[in-house]
């Protein structure tokens, strides 16, 4: 298997690291560079537990090879907070119910940031529709349509 | 200061890790020098293992250890039936059972290795209609017959109830099987320490179910063995203890001496997982025109699949716990389960109760239409109340029924939407409804249904609860944090619940049967007590004034008239800090007076009992048979809840679950093998396939609970298949029998109205 070295920009640091050619994006961030919050839940693109942004647009990471990430930047949930300061969908989430067993959460929170940074108001419908690549078994989306609106509400000041 | 720890919707405690990506789940686990497991299933539903040859697997570079049903211990592990090793052994009973496993320095490496371990299988002929299994001359499943478990229950004189019925209606139902789907597959870290112990961190629902699990699995001492849960992603039943690679995985580490981690990929969990019994049902119920119910027979068919696991007790919620929700008498009841050659089914959220449910709320509202009475009313006529004693013996103490079936009613519009007139047109809308019952706590699993907490006040007056019971994601850990903020008196961020740990926790059997609020929650309060007086007494020497005057509110005591206050942390060090001190640690056990079944299932078998009605408004595409959920409204009485946003949660998720299995879920076999094992193919809801979702809470009290509480989540699930198909049949006037509700079947039930309305 050949390896190649790639550089990226990773929740605001740049890194370097060498990957077996075949590696997939998911399984580069959780088992070579340890950053566990973004989930397999199906490896098959179909759940959205492994949901990173790419260049600022959500994408599944079980779906591409981290080859592939050379040059990107990526966010993954543990980008989302400044330091101790949760982001703004994070507090949101927890104070709507937009979690139970938290699995899915991060696929969430990233397929959410991603929709609030192309619709700052989006009512119901636009919300469940960006959120259809994601499953979640334990809330029943409620609370987690609760907890966007609750957030787009919060960044417009209204 | 904070008013009160309870009835507030609050975050779960755990809440902020998980949103930050950092609660660690099992295969987040990681050791120094940690190797990896795949597993080898079988590709046939039944066949004897002529041979397996493992060599090229073991001589691949990076391959560690390779086993198969030779290597494993002879003993047979199981539920009731003691049926499986940890491999299988001389015969594979279903498509995807575990054949053999590699353990390798990568996961690439072990899945390679499969690839070169060759099974030679003589195909025999299998098992796969549980309708034959009883037939003679069909294929054995097991030695012994097809025929698992049987049980009969016969109550009063059901043929003279019958004869004086004035209706009397007899329909069959069929249920089919649901996935979990928690969104965490199935992942098992274990290792044999230096000391020869055994540790497991696994995805599991009860540590202590697990670790006597995994003794008898492995053949070893119980105290050789260590489980401890780290965050789990979901279980929904599924995790209790009969998915079988936790008990694969830790076999492994025993071979080797390295830790090794086996998470599963989607299509291992489907093919391993645990997936609900399907139940065909028969009933045959007799009313008088009132609309009492005077008679009930039923006849139940279910499948275990290959193993029996918790089948049979899933069974016989089936066959009788709905019977409890009505003021009936006279009941006569058979239930079979029976072997097939199909993957293991077992228990799944509301434990063989959604399949009843579903059939007894489609007799229900059949009924109430040919006697034409509202299903509501039918439903209020025959509610169960509060102190009243059932036909199977169980004592109701809160019943806040008839109260749910108000709200739902009243949200939905149901008076209104059910006297409009019907609309022709492509797009027609329903109505529908159902109730349901279940357990909080159940003492079937043995002769004790208790829980035990430990509870440590630190010197800073903080507190540690200790406990056995699981947070499967449920937020079981956030409800003893607020019970035990509340009668401690501190704040809730005060409180950190440690993650069970079968070295460090007190003994509990874990999170199954809606018994973790009531009696997890009631062993909480008996601790919090037990530390508050502690505190107060000994705030009583240092401050010199009796304890009976002293009160501790958020973390600070204070006498009542105000003369004496000292903050908590000071009694707390003062505690320890003095001739024959020691630090803050008390223990409050909590067992229900319940009883187990006597020989004839009777017997009040749990503290209290929980109920919930839904109503919703469906609409059926015509043309393409297509049924969307419209609205939903969901009534739960659980006693004072807790935490309402929990409970929330927990109501919606179920509603969606059972909408899932009601429309969209369906497990398709060839020939026994699953072909659709995955979750494009596997379809279970999205946000966008499901309307806002109303959840309901009815609030009354419950004398066995703590501090009013009683048990949530699963009861929610139980009215939703029932409901929906009441309201197709409402908009169509096709009665779906047989779940799921397709397109097909909506399109095949319209083209034969058609022809009866021509004939
Ligand atoms: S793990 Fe990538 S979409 Fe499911
Ligand atoms: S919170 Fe458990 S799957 Fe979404």
């Amino acid at each position: 298997m050949s390896h190649h070295w790639i550089s990226l920009t990773l929740n605001g640091e740049t890194i370097e690291a060498e990957v077996p050619a075949n590696r997939l994006l998911s399984d580069f961030l959780r088992d070579q560079l340890a950053l566990t919050g973004t989930k397999r839940g199906c490896e098959t693109g179909v759940c959205g537990a492994c949901s990173i942004l790419i260049d600022g647009e959500v994408s599944k990471s079980c779906l591409s090879l981290a080859v592939q990430a050379h040059g990107k930047t990526i966010t993954t949930v543990e980008g989302l907070a400044q330091g101790q300061a949760l982001h703004v969908l994070q507090a949101a989430f927890m104070e709507h119910g937009g979690l139970q067993c938290g699995y899915c959460t991060p696929g969430f929170l990233i397929a959410a940031a991603d929709l609030l940074s192309r619709n700052t108001s989006p009512d119901d419908a636009e919300i469940r529709k960006a959120l259809s690549g994601n499953i979640c078994r334990c809330t029943g989306y409620q609370g987690i349509v609760d907890a966007v609106r609750a957030a787009a509400e919060n960044l417009n000041g209204t | 200061m904070e008013t009160s720890a309870i009835g507030q919707a609050r975050p779960q405690i755990n809440a902020r890790e998980k949103v930050l990506g950092r609660a660690r789940y099992a295969g987040d686990l990681k050791l120094a020098g940690m190797l990896h497991a795949r597993l080898l299933r079988a590709p046939h539903a039944h066949a004897r293992i002529v041979s397996v040859d493992t060599s090229a697997a073991r001589a691949l570079a990076g391959v560690r250890a390779v086993a198969t049903g030779a290597d494993v211990p002879d003993r047979r592990w199981g539920v009731g039936h003691k049926q499986q090793h940890v491999l299988a052994r001389g015969v594979v009973r279903f498509v995807g059972e575990e054949v053999a496993a590699v353990v390798a320095e990568t996961p690439e490496i072990a899945e390679e290795a499969l690839d070169l371990i060759r099974v030679e299988y003589e195909e025999l002929a299998p098992l796969l209609d549980p309708a034959l299994s009883l037939d003679p001359g069909v294929p054995q499943v097991h030695e012994g017959g097809n025929l698992s478990e049987e049980i009969n229950i016969d109550r009063g004189d059901v043929d003279a109830a019958f004869a004086g019925a004035d209706l009397i209606h007899e329909e069959t139902y069929t249920t089919h099987s649901q996935y979990p789907g928690y969104m965490e597959p199935m992942a098992t870290l274990a290792e044999v320490d230096g000391a020869g112990r055994l540790n497991v961190w696994t995805s599991t629902q009860s540590v202590f179910l697990a670790r006597q699990r995994l003794a008898e699995a492995l053949d070893r001492p119980i105290s050789s063995i260590r489980v401890i849960q780290p965050t789990v992603g979901g279980g929904f039943g599924g995790k209790i203890i009969e998915e079988r690679s936790s008990v694969i995985a830790a076999f492994l580490a025993t071979l080797v001496d390295r830790p090794v981690r086996l998470g599963l990929s989607r299509l291992d969990d489907i093919l391993s997982g645990c997936f609900s019994v399907p139940a065909t049902i028969r009933l045959k119920m007799g009313m008088t025109r009132d609309g009492t119910i005077v008679a009930k027979e039923v006849d139940i068919l279910a499948d275990c699949g290959a193993y029996a696991g918790l089948a049979g007790e899933v069974m016989t919620v089936t066959a009788m716990r709905s019977d409890n929700m009505q003021r009936i008498r006279n009941i006569r009841t058979r239930a079979r389960l029976v072997y097939t050659h199909t993957m293991p089914r077992g228990a799944f959220r509301g434990f063989g109760g959604a399949q009843m449910s579903f059939a007894l709320n489609s007799h229900m509202a059949t009924m109430a239409e040919m006697l034409g009475l509202d299903v509501i009313e039918l439903h209020r006529k025959n509610a169960i109340g509060p102190g009243e004693t059932s036909v199977h013996d169980w004592k109701i103490g809160s019943c806040e029924l008839p109260a749910c079936l108000d709200q739902v009613s009243e949200a939905i519009g149901w008076g209104e939407k059910r006297s409009r007139a019907k609309a022709g047109g492509v797009l027609r809308r329903g109505v529908g409804m159902a109730a349901a019952m279940h357990v909080s706590g159940n003492r079937t699993i043995g002769n004790w249904d208790g829980s035990t907490i430990l509870l440590k006040v630190n010197e800073d007056g903080r507190a540690v609860v200790h406990t056995g019971e699981s947070d499967m994601g449920q937020g079981a850990f956030t409800m003893l944090a607020q019970i035990c903020a509340e009668t401690l008196g501190i704040p809730v961020a005060h409180v950190t619940v440690a993650a069970p740990d079968t070295d460090n926790s007190p003994y509990c059997i874990g999170t199954l049967a809606s018994r973790v609020t009531i009696n997890g929650g009631m062993a909480m309060v008996k601790a919090a007590e037990e530390a508050r007086a502690t505190i107060l007494a000994a705030a009583a020497a240092k401050l010199g004034c009796d304890a009976e005057d002293l009160a501790l509110v958020d973390g600070v005591i204070r006498s009542a008239d105000g003369a004496h206050t000292a903050p908590l942390a000071e009694i707390c060090r003062y505690h320890i800090y003095r001739h024959g001190g020691e630090g803050i640690y008390v223990k409050g056990s909590h067992d229900p007076q319940t009883v187990r079944f006597d020989g004839d299932f009777r017997g009040n078998i749990a503290p209290a009992y929980s109920f919930a009605a839904q109503a919703v408004e469906v609409e059926v595409d015509t043309e393409t048979g297509q049924v969307r959920l419209v609205e939903t409204y969901l009534s739960d009485d659980c006693g004072v809840a807790i935490n309402p946003l929990a409970v929330h949660g927990q109501s919606n998720g179920a509603a969606v679950q059972a909408l899932g299995w009601t429309l969209y879920e369906e497990l398709h076999f060839e020939g026994g093998r699953v072909i659709n094992g995955n979750l494009a193919d596997y379809t279970m809801a999205t946000a966008d396939a499901v309307p806002m979702m109303h959840s309901m809470i009815v609030e009354g009290y419950e004398p066995n609970g703590p501090l009013g509480a009683k048990g949530a989540s699963e009861t929610a699930i139980l009215p939703g298949a029932a409901a929906i198909a009441n309201a197709v049949y409402d908009a169509i006037g096709v009665r779906i029998t047989d779940l799921p509700i397709t397109p097909e079947k909506i399109l095949a039930g319209l083209a034969e109205l058609e022809e009866a309305s021509l004939a």
